[in-house]
């Protein structure tokens, strides 16, 4: 697959395709396969009253099972069947939305002890990071009318460069890590430790 | 006692900072703000695109978000649904999140303009896709490997919309919205390849990571989070959701910011008697 991205040889794309089809199917195997592992450790759970868990795992299975059936019901769409849509919009959305929100709650905690000035290169993240976020609101500029030309700057040319050599870092160590993997000296995926034989 | 002071500023208690911020973001709805959003070039750039597409041209709406992040994401990619729609494009979406369907719904109820196109004709969506960047590239090369039928069941072949479209080659451009890194399987296997534009409607942590792709001329536009989805409806001058919650994006930035000052004068002014 790496060869075929840098030539257009024909018999190398059509065994790419096939490769990829493959992995498709086995990523959505694989889905059924989690499925199956959420419910035998769950079931563990249960069975064993693990405390501080089983009372979860119940709600689990049972909220599990409900959507299953339901979702098997109307197998094609199943937001045709009005019980099934309506945990989805009344209990899956409201849950996930309200639980993203609270991140705001916690953040703006965790940013008034963890944002201190403690050296001059905190400090610099701290002017830099109050910076952007007033740019991103549009009340910074009402502060003062410099802030969104500052914090564009910090964000467009004092950040991109950091970001590009972290991306290209990034970028060139998993391709050492991929060759490493495919000449068998990584094995961190095993479970063994880096390098060990 | 002064000593006191600086120091209960450095220690309040996170429930009264909860109490605080709850408070603060009720005040918008007591009495709107509404201030005046200025439009970020990244924002402009993907609007101007969008324009440029014609009649006919087949755009990708790919989603990679979660209902939790409508608040940050839906609003902008509504906006950019209504300005396909405006130019008569034809609209594929599909998405790489489970709960990808729920927003799908949730965009078509909000662009009033798609009651006039016809579903299989002018749009059409073909729902969830394992595999993340490896269906991408198998997107890329071909279509109908990955979906046989859309969400619905229909074959694919009985799609008016897909009659031409094979792969990437018959896409004009890729809307992205996404989370986490999905905009980067587009990137790396439409753009690089085969040169296709790619847009990112992602929430506003995204803005620093996709700022140099950007700046790169690697994705045409970028709508980054609430503020972009603002900046979009005040595009197609349509205010919405987004707009709105403006307000409490305006209260919590400038609370934090206090907070991390109050927070910061203690810690000074106590730095020396440690």
């Amino acid at each position: 697959m790496i060869v075929e991205f840098f030539f257009d040889i024909p018999a190398l794309a059509s065994t790419a395709d096939m490769l990829r089809t493959w992995v498709i199917i086995i990523s959505t195997m694989a889905l059924a396969l989690g499925a199956v592992n959420i419910m035998r450790v769950h079931w563990k759970y249960i069975k064993r009253r693990e405390p501080g868990h089983w009372t979860y795992s119940i709600c689990l299975i049972t909220v599990f099972a409900v959507l299953t059936i339901l979702g098997l019901i109307n197998l094609k769409n199943p937001m045709v069947n009005p019980v099934y849509k309506w945990m989805f919009e009344n209990v899956y959305t409201s849950l996930g939305q309200t639980l993203y929100a609270i991140t705001g709650f916690y953040i703006f905690s965790a940013a008034y002890r963890a944002f201190r000035a403690r050296n001059s290169d905190a400090a610099i993240l701290l002017i830099a990071g109050c910076l952007v976020l007033l740019t991103n609101a549009p009340i910074g500029e009402v502060i003062w009318g410099q802030i969104p030309v500052i914090g564009t700057w910090v964000l467009e040319i004092g950040e991109t460069p950091a970001m590009r050599t972290f991306l290209m870092t990034a970028a060139f160590g998993l391709l050492a890590y991929g060759f490493r993997t495919l000449i068998g000296k990584e094995r961190g995926f095993y479970g063994e430790v880096a390098g060990g034989e | 006692m002064s000593e006191g002071i600086w120091n209960r500023m450095q220690r309040i208690d996170r429930r009264v900072l909860y109490w605080i911020l709850f408070v603060g973001l009720m005040i918008p709805f007591i009495r709107p703000i509404g201030l005046p959003i200025a439009i970020k070039s990244s924002t402009r750039d993907l609007y101007e695109e969008l324009r440029q597409v014609e009649e006919g041209e087949v755009a990708v709406l790919s989603i990679s978000s979660g209902v939790s992040a409508w608040a940050e994401c839906l609003p902008s990619m509504v906006a950019c649904m209504k300005v396909l729609v405006q130019q008569n494009a034809k609209i594929i979406g599909w998405t790489t999140f489970i709960d990808g369907p729920l927003t799908w719904d949730k965009i078509v109820s909000l662009v009033p303009g798609l009651e006039e196109y016809t579903y299989g004709e002018d749009y059409v969506w073909f729902g969830y896709f394992a595999g993340a960047e490896t269906g991408v590239a198998q997107l890329a090369s071909d279509i109908r490997s990955v979906f046989t039928a859309d969400y619905y069941g229909t074959p694919i072949d009985e799609l008016q919309i897909m009659k031409d479209v094979n792969d990437v080659h018959d896409i004009k451009l890729v809307l992205s919205s996404d989370t986490g890194d999905a905009c980067d399987y587009y990137i790396r296997q439409w753009h690089t390849p085969y040169g296709t534009p790619v847009a990112e409607v992602g929430i506003a942590m995204q803005g620093s990571a996709y700022m140099p792709h950007y700046r790169a001329g690697i994705l045409f536009g970028m709508s980054v989070g609430v503020r972009g989805g603002a900046e979009m409806e005040k595009l197609i001058n349509e205010p919405g959701n987004a707009t709105v919650s403006m307000d409490a994006i305006n209260i919590s930035h400038i609370m934090l910011v206090i907070v991390v000052v109050l927070s910061n004068v203690g810690y000074i002014m106590t730095r020396g008697k440690r």
